[in-house]
């Protein structure tokens, strides 16, 4: 892949051949503010990209609240509405019930690590 | 032999494990104000700023799980149940004023440790809150968060029209 582009905050983005993958860099995912601006950044994406293949690494993100699976949920549509498809990656076990429990985990299809996802859209183009 | 799963894992993954197997969405709202059960550890106000909000969450975890009664484990869901409360008191209650202060309080019986959280507002509506089990509500960006408190606290209830909740959860040292 090539460089990451530049660090915007809270993303780190990295486009190659119709896949995006996009860490989030921020460990608590829980003030409105700071809800708002990765939100911000990652439907910002959406404009960027045509049929695009998203991996959404969670990785580095240790604390969430619901506002931020609002704002999964409407990233979640906005790739629809793109034609595209997202995956998210890297949840740390103590976090995924949390997304079993609101059940994303029917929304959106979950992967241990970031290259397990990118294989798979690699194997499976759009 | 199987080894037992610790009885947080084991909530949450009967939780997590669809609506058939969860408690029954009801909300339990309570008339007059809350009486805490048993010692009262900590009564605190903080004006509706969410710069005050992180010092407001933190004191509450951190005297919890000193205390040995959340495990630290569990913190990410102590975090995410005081947010959600402590940012809803703040910002939908007292519509971010920051004139307007909210009141935390700790208190612990013989079994569980109840925290409540109050702000200055009217309470809510029962009718607002979305039903969780409804298939419509899966694309909603707003909703869960009562659902996510459930499922990890022992019982959750509003008081003064909701302008008072008080979370509670059995003690992980007994």
């Amino acid at each position: 892949m090539p460089p990451p582009n530049a660090p915007s905050g809270h993303l780190i983005v990295q486009a190659y051949d119709g896949i995006i993958l996009v860490q989030v860099t921020k460990d608590r995912l829980l003030d409105p503010p700071v809800i708002a601006a990765v939100s911000a950044e990652m439907m910002g994406l959406l404009d960027r990209y045509a049929k695009p293949s998203y991996v959404l690494d969670l990785a580095k993100v240790g604390y969430l609240s619901s506002a931020m699976v609002g704002k999964l949920v409407a990233f979640y549509k906005g790739v629809v509405a793109a034609k595209g498809r997202v995956a998210i990656s890297g949840v740390k076990p103590d976090l995924m019930p949390l997304f079993k429990i609101t059940q994303i985990d029917k929304l959106i299809r979950f992967y241990p690590d970031a290259q397990q996802v990118i294989l798979e859209f690699k194997r499976k183009p759009l | 032999m199987t080894a037992r799963r610790p009885r947080t894992t084991r909530r949450l993954a009967k939780a997590a494990a669809g609506p058939e197997t969860t408690k029954r969405f009801s909300l339990r709202m309570r008339e007059g104000a809350w009486k805490p059960s048993g010692e009262i550890l900590l009564r605190r106000s903080y004006p509706s700023r969410l710069d005050m909000k992180q010092q407001a969450m933190d004191t509450i975890s951190d005297l919890l799980v000193a205390r040995g009664w959340v495990v630290d484990s569990d913190r990410p869901w102590l975090v995410l149940c005081l947010d959600e409360a402590v940012t809803n008191a703040m910002l939908h209650g007292n519509e971010g004023d920051p004139r307007l202060e909210i009141e935390v309080a700790v208190a612990v019986d013989a079994r569980r440790w109840h925290v409540a959280i109050s702000d200055l507002g009217e309470g809510f509506s029962m009718e607002s809150v979305p039903d969780p089990d409804d298939p419509e509500s899966l694309l909603l960006e707003h909703g869960r968060g009562i659902r996510l408190m459930r499922a990890w606290l022992s019982s959750l209830t509003y008081w003064r029209h909701g302008a008072t909740v008080v979370m509670s959860r059995r003690r992980a040292d007994i």
